[in-house]
């Protein structure tokens, strides 16, 4: 692999590149589909992408190929160069300076395809035996092994490698013509150790469906609290981490917290890591796209913003600092509260498991239908909810956060906790 | 080009074989207020197979396209599918043997254009926004083309080649109010390859498009918010689209159904008011090629159109060649994949619910206190077929007249309970061309309909 990504190089520099940068990464994965309760399939895939990108007269082109020859390669590049020389110019346009040298390996190799096949034949039993109105409408275990080679014109040679798990269910309870919402989970694992059943949320989720067959409606409209799941909370999450605080808004100026660097965005009991290289996170990386070795970082720190999620790019457009990490692997600390107190401590509210909402606007605001959820009233929950609205701002819902839960759930890409919201809206019909 | 005749492969079949050959190409420009920030041409393409025996289903890719990767995909699919059959141990069982041949190809015959001209094409209308539309924060303007192109053989004997472009461009406009952003973006484009999507249609139409975007977004800047509950709406024709697909169109396809979907309650039966003949195309509508023309699906069952409700009665639901054995009933050729890599699922293809005869100004005439929806940013349904769609475009509707645009919202309902609420359909049918659904692959899809009046949720203050 290593000569098919110099050679790329190579390859972009005769095309005429001033600057390169080629990401080759080859990739197995052995999947295991049920499909309505029964195993259907499994599935192989192997797969090659080379991404190569040419900078010249401050003017830069990409191209994406899954063929790995030398011809292939070349003709690539050169059409890598005719698209540079179509592209604006922008002295923002850059790759990573050198680093030293490194590789990165989790070493796990290959799968172990009788123990996930005997795991997965167990889980639908257990399922079946502990919840008989849960239909999968989908579920997949699978491994995947994957090599990424990152090499460009400054030096930049990084190697990394891994294989990794996941499972993932969609599902919903059935009961003759009463059908509840589906709902979903997943979890990424380094090894199959243990039952799927007892991984992340899935049998919290499996239990929470089965009863959901009778969801009521509520009256009218109230301003209440919202205890947000570990599975809902990255619908709030991604407004700062996906929607304001990357390339995107920061260069085009509409982000909320663009003027918010050291300035307090939270509850002070809020603090948010993105932890891409940490033993806590399953499924992280050890390269950025654009060539760097990633860090650690904390983005906001007992509710003070600390950081953009900035790329190079981004980072050179606007003058602002370069982000060691390209963002994910997220991980919210703990709060001191127990999920039980939490829930005593709600006099009227609800506990949002999932929502069906579009994006929020670029202030924040949204409005979405609480899905999965539950109605709480004086310090218990009281029953499942159907076609109930919840609004509110979400820039709001972060500064205003009462209470974090002790306990948390590990998905294996992120790690979260139970929040208490204060003073939403809740529209029935 | 990829290889069209696959015949000679055949002989490696032993059991129930598909063999693919499939390269997905798109490009994609993009400028974020003048700054070129995505520039891309890509290619991802290769050859798969997938194997069945007895319900065991095998399937293996190879990005390569030789005689040995043919081979090889072919033997690790049998491998995968004798390694489920052996552990298995289900009764002998055969799917529905189709055999159909076609070849179809909407490639264009114009002179191919350079990247250099496309990114002049998306450079012109970013500057045009620019120079004109001085109130805006911020403008994106997208472009972005997929050429799907495939070959198929299948052991029962069907055999396709297919070319089907696609060439999408997004406008995204952005002001300011009170320090708040405003936003709205509209989608442009559909079916074929730049030469023919915008060679015909010079840019002083896609200017007055803008145009008629910002006087809309100027009206949001200063909109309201709705007054939220049950109010009666007339739902434009992206929004009925999306109903069709999200809430009905998900709710019937059979796999989803043998999952538990509400819709299995409604096979003929009252699903909705008799207004409603709700429709999935397959490759053509009224005269014409839908947005995402199928004749052939992947598992070689020639797509025909396929009624699912018709004058308010559930009447289909959507098939593979393994959901109309289980249903005892023929295949709807709604077996699709996305990429080479992918195996085909049931997925919808060109979505709608057809027109009426009513006028949509005697429509909004019609209603005292409501709303007039006409752009939804998302929307996503349940196997209830409760819906949620944003709203990014609407206006009030007072004593029926168009009244103030309002703030972004959501909608959301119970769709087979909102379609019983349906009394006026309007005599004009719109496409929406540039969706793509997501269920375990992405897959482009076309959505359309005309403008219904109906009931629904609303969300605001």
């Amino acid at each position: 692999m290593r000569e098919t990504a110099e050679f790329c190089l190579d390859s972009l520099a005769r095309a005429g590149a001033e600057k390169s940068q080629a990401v080759y990464v080859k990739s197995r994965k052995h999947e295991l589909n049920v499909e309505t309760g029964k195993i259907s399939l499994l599935r192989t895939s192997f797969s090659t992408n080379i991404r190569l990108t040419a900078i010249k007269d401050s003017r830069r082109g990409t191209v994406n190929l899954n063929l790995t020859d030398k011809t292939s390669i070349e003709e690539a590049s050169k059409n890598a160069l005719e698209i540079t020389r179509a592209s604006a110019q922008d002295s923002a346009y850059d790759i990573s300076q050198k680093q030293p040298q490194a590789e990165f390996d989790n070493n796990i190799e290959k799968p172990a395809l009788d123990t996930m096949y005997e795991k997965l034949d167990s889980f639908l039993s257990e399922a079946k035996r502990l919840y008989p109105y849960i239909m999968f409408e989908n579920l997949i275990v699978d491994f995947s092994r994957r090599t990424e080679y990152l090499l460009n014109s400054n030096g930049v040679d990084f190697k990394s490698s891994g294989g990794i798990y996941n499972f993932v269910a969609l599902f919903t309870a059935k009961d003759g013509k009463k059908t509840s919402s589906f709902n979903y989970s997943g979890v990424s694992l380094k090894n199959l150790d243990g039952k799927f059943l007892s991984r992340g949320s899935i049998n919290t989720l499996l239990q929470q469906s089965s009863g959901q067959l009778d969801p009521k409606g509520i009256n009218g409209k109230f301003t209440g609290d919202i205890i947000v799941t570990p599975d809902c909370l990255n619908d709030f999450l991604s407004f700062i981490t996906d929607q304001s605080i990357g390339d995107g808004a920061i260069i085009a100026g509409t982000s909320v917290y663009k003027d918010k660097i050291d300035k307090k965005i939270a509850s002070s009991k809020f603090t948010l890591h993105s932890k891409p290289v940490s033993d806590e996170i399953a499924d992280g990386y050890h390269v950025t796209p654009d060539g760097f070795k990633a860090e650690n970082q904390t983005i906001v720190d007992k509710g003070v913003l600390k950081t953009f999620l900035l790329g190079l790019y981004g980072s050179r457009k606007t003058g602002l600092k370069r982000a060691p990490n390209s963002g994910g692997c997220y991980i919210v600390d703990p709060g001191d509260t127990a999920f039980d107190d939490m829930v005593k401590s709600v006099k009227k509210g609800i506990l949002l498991a999932r929502v069906s909402g579009g994006e929020p606007n670029n202030n924040g605001d949204f409005s979405a239908v609480a899905k999965n959820s539950y109605y709480i009233e004086n310090g218990e929950i009281k029953y499942p909810i159907s076609e109930t609205m919840i609004s509110g701002n979400i820039q709001k819902m972060f500064m205003d956060i009462k209470d974090i839960s002790k306990e948390r759930v590990d998905f294996g890409n992120v790690i979260f906790p139970w929040i208490l919201f204060p003073g939403l809206t809740v529209s029935g019909k | 080009m990829i290889e069209k005749d696959l015949d000679k492969y055949s002989k490696l079949f032993s059991l129930y074989t598909e063999l693919r050959f499939q390269e997905n190409k798109n490009t994609r420009i993009v400028f974020l207020n003048g700054n070129l920030i995505a520039n891309e041409k890509n290619t991802a393409g290769g050859v798969s197979a997938r194997v069945c025996k007895n319900d065991a289903w095998g399937f293996a890719s190879n990005p390569q396209r030789s005689e040995e990767a043919v081979k090889s995909v072919i033997k690790t699919a049998t491998e995968n599918s004798t390694f489920l059959n052996l552990r298995l141990k289900r009764p002998k069982t055969a799917l529905p043997c189709v055999s159909f041949s076609s070849e179809n190809s909407h490639a264009t015959t114009k002179s191919r254009k350079s990247q250099k001209e496309y990114v002049d094409f998306v450079k012109e209308i970013d500057s045009h926004i620019a120079g004109k539309y001085k109130d805006l924060k911020s403008r994106t303007v997208i472009m972005s083309t997929l050429d799907m192109e495939k070959s198929l053989i299948t052991a029962d004997g069907s055999r396709s080649y297919s070319m089907i472009p696609r060439t999408i461009l997004v406008i995204v406009l952005s002001s300011e109010k009170d320090s708040k952003p405003v936003e709205l973006y509209e989608v442009y484009g559909g079916p074929g390859q730049f030469e023919d999507v915008f060679d015909g249609n010079p840019q002083s139409h896609i200017f007055s498009e803008i145009e008629k975007l910002h006087g809309h977004l100027m009206k949001k800047s200063e909109g309201v918010f709705p007054d939220a509950g049950n109010r009666e709406c007339i739902l434009d024709a992206d929004l009925a689209g999306i109903l069709a697909h999200e809430a009905i169109g998900h709710t019937t396809e059979a796999d989803l159904v043998r999952g538990g979907s509400v819709a299995t309650n409604f096979m003929n039966k009252e699903a909705a008011s008799p207004l409603i003949t709700l429709i999935d195309f397959a490759n053509s509508s009224f005269g014409k090629p839908c947005p995402v023309p199928i004749y052939i699906d992947d598992e070689g069952t020639r797509s025909q159109d396929t009624v699912i409700i018709e004058k308010g009665v559930l009447k289909s639901y959507l098939h593979n060649k393994e959901t109309a054995r289980h249903f005892k009933t023929a295949p709807t050729g709604n077996a699709r994949a996305y990429q080479f890599s992918d195996e085909p699922i049931i997925r919808m293809r060109n979505t709608a619910i057809l027109p009426g005869t009513s006028k949509l100004d005697d429509m909004i005439a019609s209603i005292k206190d409501g709303y007039y929806l006409m752009k939804t940013g998302n929307g996503q349904a349940d196997s209830t077929s409760e819906f949620m769609f944003g709203i990014t475009l609407g206006y009030e509707i007072k004593d029926g007249k168009l009244g103030r645009a309002i703030k972004d919202t959501t909608i959301s309902g119970i769709a087979f309970e909102v379609l019983k609420t349906v009394s006026m359909v309007s005599n004009e049918m719109k496409w929406s061309c540039g969706g793509m659904c997501g269920k375990k692959q992405l897959i482009p899809v076309g959505m359309g309909g005309p403008a219904i009046k109906c009931r629904v949720n609303i969300g605001g203050k």
